[in-house]
């Protein structure tokens, strides 16, 4: 207990001094975070420990040279001795380093037994990373969503964008839908990957597990603290390696609870068309995902996505209540949603920006540099609409098969979107029930 | 720079025809040490892109695949182009003239594995002007990513290939030179330090070349003729290709620091005016950091979940390389006690390099240590602690052998004042770079991003401030060695007051065949390693 206690007051002791260096000078504590799960406070205890040890070493090593340095120099008349072994002190400096070895080696251990250890969870989430995205899928609960980089960020991480990354709150760190855990709960993570290795690391966690494509991983957490917790792909997995974070938020019991109940109504925030709000006063559509707001049973206002984009307000016209629970990780094939050529533009842009443009570009020029085709004049958006419709939903080479990604009305969405944008006019308005006869 | 009218070949080619055709050792070092250094300023390029767009969050100057591009010719540019063919030249111009040989075993392999790396490195650097651009999945290439990679991909397995091709080259004619061509007199255990250095480290180069050249080829198959190495789909594994290639990739990161403990060895007695402590103890630390070498390789892959039992037999593994490389740096630090020191530019670089390599060798401890690498891997953190060892571990041993022997080589002293700018400046710079990189890694920057949230701004213009100042001072390098080449004082036979062995009792510049008869016993017996 007093070890204990003196060791969070240590603790405290050396944060508080690195935030007090750090702190008027750089944006960032310059030390790992202490984080907010037992295995973090393990984590961290055994970095500062091996940081100690080294500093410890480095004195001596560092110290000796230099009084060799400033004494033994030519130039102040020292004359050489002739020594050039030594079996005892030989000996002796190659068990010191052993012993200390050992001494870290043996907390190392203890602490990495008990990191491994993913046995009887309270729940299981499945985590897969996708290029450039992640899927949470709530085995139990039956319900997943992709979560990616939010669409402040993107814009402003656009190479000729106009908007300064300085702007946006936590740019390449915010998601727009993020995932949720309650506090306390020991969570198992099942980690996968859809296509190329990524990396799921949350730095307050102490977790970082790789994402391996036709194999799953395990690690656990136990958040002690509610709050919202932000981390990123750290396996590089492309273009977008650098826009893809991870953002988690961990909330009680009961909160979390509404949650799950909202999420398994909307099975998805990602793939709920209801949510779609009408256009208002000429201004563009937005959609406003009600799912994000965790704290409240009903939809409240909701916080606007992009910086530029006027947010419409909440009217009641959801045209569609999609009450199916979905079974794990497949999409849901959502009702009879029909579009309008308005409503279908709006979604298609949302769809397009948060999930084509990484590859196709923002003004869908593609990038020749990766074998990507533009949309702008491109033969695909172009040409026949049953050749565009099987491409999306069955992909070929690099380009995804998003039929397993997306659901009907958003594909319809989508498809419409580059059939009549970028200067292409088709004038084809896709509705969900083509794309579901085309699957 | 030496006596090309040498009486044995008068009638040897001049002009271009010269540097094409030659067998001798000290052209052909010649060669490997220019293309090491231009391709040195080809990967600093690279390495000026990839901060510059890192100035300031946000994407300015190159889309994100065109940053992975740098980043990845970066990485094989200066590990096969700077650094590896720097050491062969290093070894081609010195361990004929310190083991007592008229020339390298193999004078035709010889330029045969001299003149396979530019055709390699023109395969690879054209890369860049293919439609999909150049290779953009990282140094490491792993599957899948690699497997994306456009028209670019076979060209980058074929270069890849031939430098394997080249360095294998290399290394049998090292071994079969220094086995065969010692002086009589000169027993294993009398060997300069660089020569066993080197000795071993060709046999970790005959080891695991190979093994990279099987994991790419793989690839290869993988992506043009249908098998499934990698595949989990078709019943492979992707963590395949990390084990195989980490099988190469750990042996190879000692093949770049090995030979520049033999230089450190070199130059360390020599400006302390005292032997080396420890001879026979450094030659056992090199081979058993050679043997670890091969038992460490997962230490590289803690996240991919391997099963408990592997993460604590390569965490124990890897804590065990510290035992030796821990050796090397005490005997380093004995020889300089009650020396008596002298701080000529290779020494200040060899000072240097034991101080930084052995940050860069605390932080490799603290990596070893499995639940904080889950905090540290493919951070920058991972980023400073390779850098402090490849950087100011082997580029700076490189730069201190460069002013050691150029005397030698060239027979004029180069300007010593020059030299000690460029080392001041590399050394306060070089720590402006690599140092903040720790704090962004354990604040949470992963590696190989184009762009960074905004917390990260600070730091990131302080490590690029420090990388401009060091890529331009490494035209001061160049300066000293172009104005030496050109003249300068003239360089006696022993160009060092401390400096013991054979390469020192030839005049400088050496003769075109350095011992075309073997050196007196005497010579030998001088040595400063023997033992009675």
């Amino acid at each position: 207990m007093l070890q204990k206690n003196f060791k969070k007051a240590l603790r405290g002791v050396i944060a508080s001094s690195l935030t007090f260096i750090s702190g008027p000078a750089f944006a960032i504590d310059l030390n790992m975070p202490v984080g907010v799960t037992p295995m973090s406070h393990d984590v961290y205890d055994l970095h500062m420990y091996a940081f100690w040890v080294c500093v410890g070493i480095g004195i001596v090593v560092f110290g000796l040279m230099l009084i060799s340095i400033i004494w033994h120099r030519k130039a102040a008349g020292h004359q050489p001795a002739q020594f050039h072994e030594n079996t005892v002190i030989e000996v002796i400096w190659t068990i010191i380093p052993f012993i200390i070895l050992i001494a870290l080696a043996i907390p190392a251990s203890k602490v990495l037994v008990d990191m491994t250890n993913t046995s009887d969870p309270d729940m299981s989430v499945k985590i897969e990373g996708y290029q450039w995205k992640w899927q949470y899928d709530y085995l139990q609960d039956g319900f997943s969503y992709f979560s990616t980089l939010a669409a402040d960020s993107n814009a402003a991480s656009q190479l000729d964008s106009k908007l300064s990354p300085e702007s946006v709150p936590h740019y390449l760190r915010d998601v727009d839908h993020p995932m949720v855990v309650p506090t306390g709960k020991k969570i198992r993570l099942l980690i996968t990957a859809n296509d190329v290795i990524h990396s799921w690391w949350v730095e307050d966690f102490a977790v970082k597990v790789d994402a391996i494509p036709g194999f799953v991983n395990q690690a656990w957490i136990k958040v002690d603290k509610p709050g919202t917790y932000r981390g990123s792909c750290s396996q590089l997995c492309g273009r977008g390696h650098a826009f893809m974070p991870i953002v988690v938020v961990a909330e009680g019991w009961d909160d979390y609870q509404k949650w799950v109940a909202a999420m398994q109504t909307s099975h998805g925030a990602f793939i709920n068309p209801a949510t779609l709000q009408p256009e208002q006063n000429g201004s563009p559509v937005v959609y406003a995902p009600a799912e994000l707001n965790f704290n409240a049973p009903t939809p409240a206002p909701t916080q606007p996505i992009a910086a530029s984009t006027p947010v419409a307000a909440p009217s009641p016209t959801p045209t569609i209540a999609a009450a199916e629970v979905k079974p794990a990780g497949k999409p849901t094939v959502a009702a009879a949603k029909t579009w309008t050529m308005a409503t279908a533009m709006a979604r298609g842009k949302q769809v397009f920006d948060a999930n084509c443009a990484a590859c196709h570009m923002a003004d869908g020029k593609g990038n020749p540099a990766m074998g990507v085709p533009a949309i702008a004049a491109g033969p695909i958006p172009n040409g026949a609409l049953a050749a565009h419709i099987t491409l999306v939903l069955h992909g070929k080479g690099i380009m995804p098969a998003w039929g397993n990604i997306l659901d009907d009305a958003d594909l319809a969405a989508v498809i419409t979107y580059e059939r009549n944008s970028f200067g292409n006019h088709q004038g084809d308005l896709v509705q969900p029930a083509q794309i579901k006869a085309a699957r | 720079m030496y006596n090309t009218a040498d009486a044995h070949h008068p009638e040897h080619p001049s002009g271009i025809w010269r540097w094409i055709t030659t067998t001798n050792h000290k052209d052909i070092g010649t060669l490997y040490l220019c293309f090491s250094l231009l391709m040195f300023f080809v990967g600093g390029a690279f390495a000026m892109l990839i901060r510059a767009e890192l100035f300031k969050p946000g994407m300015q100057l190159m889309d994100p695949l065109f940053f992975n591009e740098m980043a990845t010719l970066h990485g094989l540019v200066m590990i096969f182009g700077a650094i590896m063919p720097a050491f062969v030249g290093l070894a081609n111009w010195m361990i004929p003239m310190m083991v007592g040989a008229p020339d390298m075993a193999l004078p035709r392999m010889n330029n045969w594995s001299f003149w396979i790396l530019p055709f390699a490195f023109i395969l690879l650097l054209s890369t860049l002007f293919m439609p999909g651009g150049a290779p953009a999945g990282g140094w490491t290439m792993y599957a899948p990513l690699m497997l994306q990679t456009g028209t670019a991909f076979p060209f980058t397995i074929f270069a890849i290939h031939l430098m394997g091709i080249s360095s294998v080259m290399g290394a049998i004619n090292i071994i079969a030179t220094i086995l065969n061509l010692r002086a009589p007199g000169m027993t294993l255990m009398k060997m300069p330090l660089f020569v066993w250095c080197w000795l071993i480290t060709a046999y970790l180069l005959i080891a695991v070349m190979p093994v990279l050249a099987g994991a790419v080829t793989m690839e290869l198959m993988d992506k043009y003729f249908g098998t499934s190495f990698f595949n989990a789909a078709g019943g492979g594994d992707p963590l395949l290709f990390q084990h195989v290639f980490w099988f190469f990739g750990h042996p190879e990161v000692y093949i770049m620091v090995l030979p520049a403990f033999g230089i450190i060895s070199e130059i360390i007695p020599t400006f302390s005016r005292k032997p080396l402590f420890g001879y026979t103890s450094m030659v056992y630390a090199v081979a058993s950091i050679a043997f670890l070498s091969f038992i460490v390789w997962a230490h590289h892959m803690f996240t991919v979940g391997m099963p408990l039992s592997a993460d604590l037999f390569f965490m124990f593994t890897t804590m065990l390389i510290a035992v030796p490389t821990g050796v090397k740096v005490f005997n380093w630090v004995a020889t300089m006690w009650r020396g008596a020191l002298s701080f000529e530019t290779p020494m200040l670089f060899a000072i240097a390099f034991v101080f930084l390599f052995t940050i860069g060798g605390f932080s490799g401890v603290m990596l070893a240590l499995v639940p904080a690498d889950w905090q540290y891997h493919d951070t920058y953190f991972v980023v400073a602690h390779f850098h402090y060892v490849l950087v100011t571990g082997s580029a700076f041993a490189i730069m201190g052998a460069v002013y050691y022997w150029l005397p030698k080589w060239t027979g004029h002293m180069y300007n010593e004042t020059l030299a000690k700018w460029h080392f001041w400046l590399s050394v306060i710079s070089v720590n402006v770079l690599y140092f903040p990189m720790h704090f962004l890694g354990l604040a949470g920057m992963n590696r190989r991003l184009p762009d960074y949230p905004v917390q990260f701004t600070d730091l990131n213009q302080i490590v690029s401030v420090g990388g401009f100042v060091f890529g331009v001072s490494q035209l001061l390098f160049v300066a000293c060695i172009i104005l030496c080449v050109r003249g300068g004082k003239k360089a006696e036979a022993k160009v060092w007051e401390g400096a013991l062995g054979l390469e020192w009792t030839l005049p400088s510049p050496p003769p075109y065949h350095s011992f075309t008869e073997p050196p007196a016993a005497n010579l030998i017996w001088a040595h400063p390693y023997q033992n009675d």
